[in-house]
């Protein structure tokens, strides 16, 4: 099996052509309209958020650097983070790792609980709440597991007329990137230029070249696998699970042992 | 209640003392009845091994069983204080009461309970230790399960994600000492030897009196006549 795969989306080359947007929505089967409406709001982004039928999008942000008015564009999905907080709090499995660096779905699997919308330090998952609160499902970017698990390349990536997106081997991804961002340093001026997510959690299967700080795309700088989380399922849910069969085990002997010591005849 | 022993003339009379209201027994029914399926539903997304039930369309029927059965759950305390405030107010009273006695029960628990050496039991008031300490956990459940319940049902995406993983966590420590503590409430109360009239206080809503006195010395004799029998009872060594 090949090593890690990435995605490596240099954000200076996109144009906000939003191909990559309309491709998602097509190979995965995805609605256009059912929850975040292609409305406009003070901005030329559309849709306004990622949503469980809009699993990639392109993030305008207005960005007033120190000469002048720039676009910056973000192309948004999940980070296939090789620590990835959403695939330790699913309690279905839906979430799972694969081999080539994916963090898999399985609609099937999921039932709605939510937990990894709440988990993800990037708030990528989201949540179907279309039918009753127990109908509900997650949702999210798979890396079109189907196709890259055959050898192709995401719907987003094969569209991308402007360069930007490209996937392949993490490490070749990786290189590609540093040197991008080293000439963007010194051939193009961008001197903030960065290449994010090569060791962040683990490192990300998408990687960005920026040309500016994370922070002014709305990315966080150190992102963090929450510590609650670890709590919760490395401490408390294995004590809690001994804590409880211990007890029962504890109950059923002493009852066997008050049994054997106490005789009912003698019972008031 | 008089009873005729079988092939003599011999008739003993049982005096039976009122414990708990009708209500109070239906109550603590339906609270068994919810907390069950609900510990059950609960594990299913807890434990790893439990997986294949939490996946997919069982997964969501099983979310839905834990909904139903929440809403079930918090409307006892609220059945209670509507339609029995004052036993409420007087049984929370007593409950969150605890004094030294209440050491000297927790050391004499183990040798009584396992071994039946009933001598250095202190005497109890109406609800001893054990199920003074079963009332307060439960108590402290309610409203931790029904806040940190709340906020994971309806708080998801309004609350901030680390609020909502730390209800999650909370949810998760209240259900393991409420766990552990129906577990022991089970044993004595059903299955222990000794306790056999726990079963027919919580049908027919009465004890013995000899249960009575034996068991609740503090209820039975008041306060202070109970400690002076304990006390002479200790220095003859009588069981």
């Amino acid at each position: 099996m090949a090593d890690k795969l990435a995605m490596l989306i240099d954000t200076s080359k996109c144009m906000a052509c939003r191909g990559c947007q309309v491709a998602c929505k097509q190979w995965n089967d995805l609605e256009g309209w059912t929850y975040s409406k292609t409305a406009n709001e003070g901005s030329y982004e559309n849709p306004p958020d990622l949503s469980p039928q809009t699993w990639t999008r392109i993030k305008f942000i207005e960005h007033e650097g120190t000469d002048q008015f720039r676009w910056l564009f973000l192309n948004e999905g999940c980070f296939h983070c090789t620590q990835a907080a959403c695939v330790d709090v699913c309690p279905t499995k839906a979430l799972k790792y694969h081999p080539l660096g994916l963090v898999t779905f399985e609609r099937e699997l999921c039932n709605g609980c939510g937990y990894c919308t709440q988990a993800c330090p990037f708030n990528i998952p989201r949540l179907d709440k279309s039918g009753f609160t127990w109908q509900w499902k997650a949702s999210k970017c798979t890396f079109c597991q189907d196709r890259t698990t055959n050898g192709l390349q995401p719907a987003c990536v094969k569209t991308c007329p402007a360069g930007a997106l490209s996937w392949g081997d993490r490490e070749e991804m990786i290189n590609k990137g540093r040197e991008r961002v080293e000439a963007l340093k010194t051939e193009r001026g961008f001197l903030n230029a960065n290449l994010y997510g090569e060791k962040e959690l683990g490192g990300l299967g998408r990687l960005y070249v920026l040309t500016e700080r994370p922070s002014i795309y709305g990315l966080p700088e150190q992102p963090n696998y929450p510590i609650s989380i670890t709590l919760w399922q490395k401490i408390i849910q294995p004590v809690g699970g001994i804590a409880v069969i211990g007890t029962v085990v504890a109950a059923f002997f002493a009852f066997l042992i008050s049994r054997s010591n106490i005789r009912m005849e003698e019972v008031e | 209640m008089s009873v005729r022993i079988k092939g003599t003339e011999a008739v003993v009379h049982i005096r039976w003392i009122p414990k708990y209201t009708f209500m109070e027994r239906v109550l603590h029914w339906a609270h068994s009845a919810a907390y069950i399926p609900l510990a059950v539903t609960g594990f299913m997304l807890y434990a790893p091994w439990l997986t294949p039930l939490a996946q997919g369309q069982a997964g969501q029927t099983i979310r839905l069983v834990h909904r139903i059965m929440a809403i079930a759950f918090c409307a006892i305390p609220i059945i209670y204080a509507v339609s029995e405030p004052r036993r409420l107010i007087m049984n929370l009273r007593e409950v969150f009461q605890f004094d030294k006695d209440d050491i000297l029960w927790l050391k004499a628990a183990i040798p009584y309970y396992l071994l039946g050496r009933e001598i250095e039991m202190p005497p109890q008031p109406r609800f001893n230790t054990g199920e003074r300490l079963n009332a307060v956990i439960m108590v402290l459940g309610f409203g931790l399960f029904g806040v940190t319940g709340l906020t994971m049902w309806f708080g998801k995406g309004i609350v901030p994600p680390w609020l909502f993983r730390t209800a999650v966590i909370v949810h998760d420590l209240t259900m393991i000492v409420t766990l552990c503590m129906f577990v022991i409430h089970f044993f004595l109360a059903v299955a222990h030897p000794l306790m056999w009239q726990a079963m027919v206080s919580m049908r027919f809503g009465v004890v013995s009196e000899s249960y009575a006195r034996k068991h609740h010395s503090k209820w039975f004799y008041g306060e202070k006549r109970a400690r002076e029998l304990w006390e002479k009872h200790k220095a003859e060594g009588i069981h």
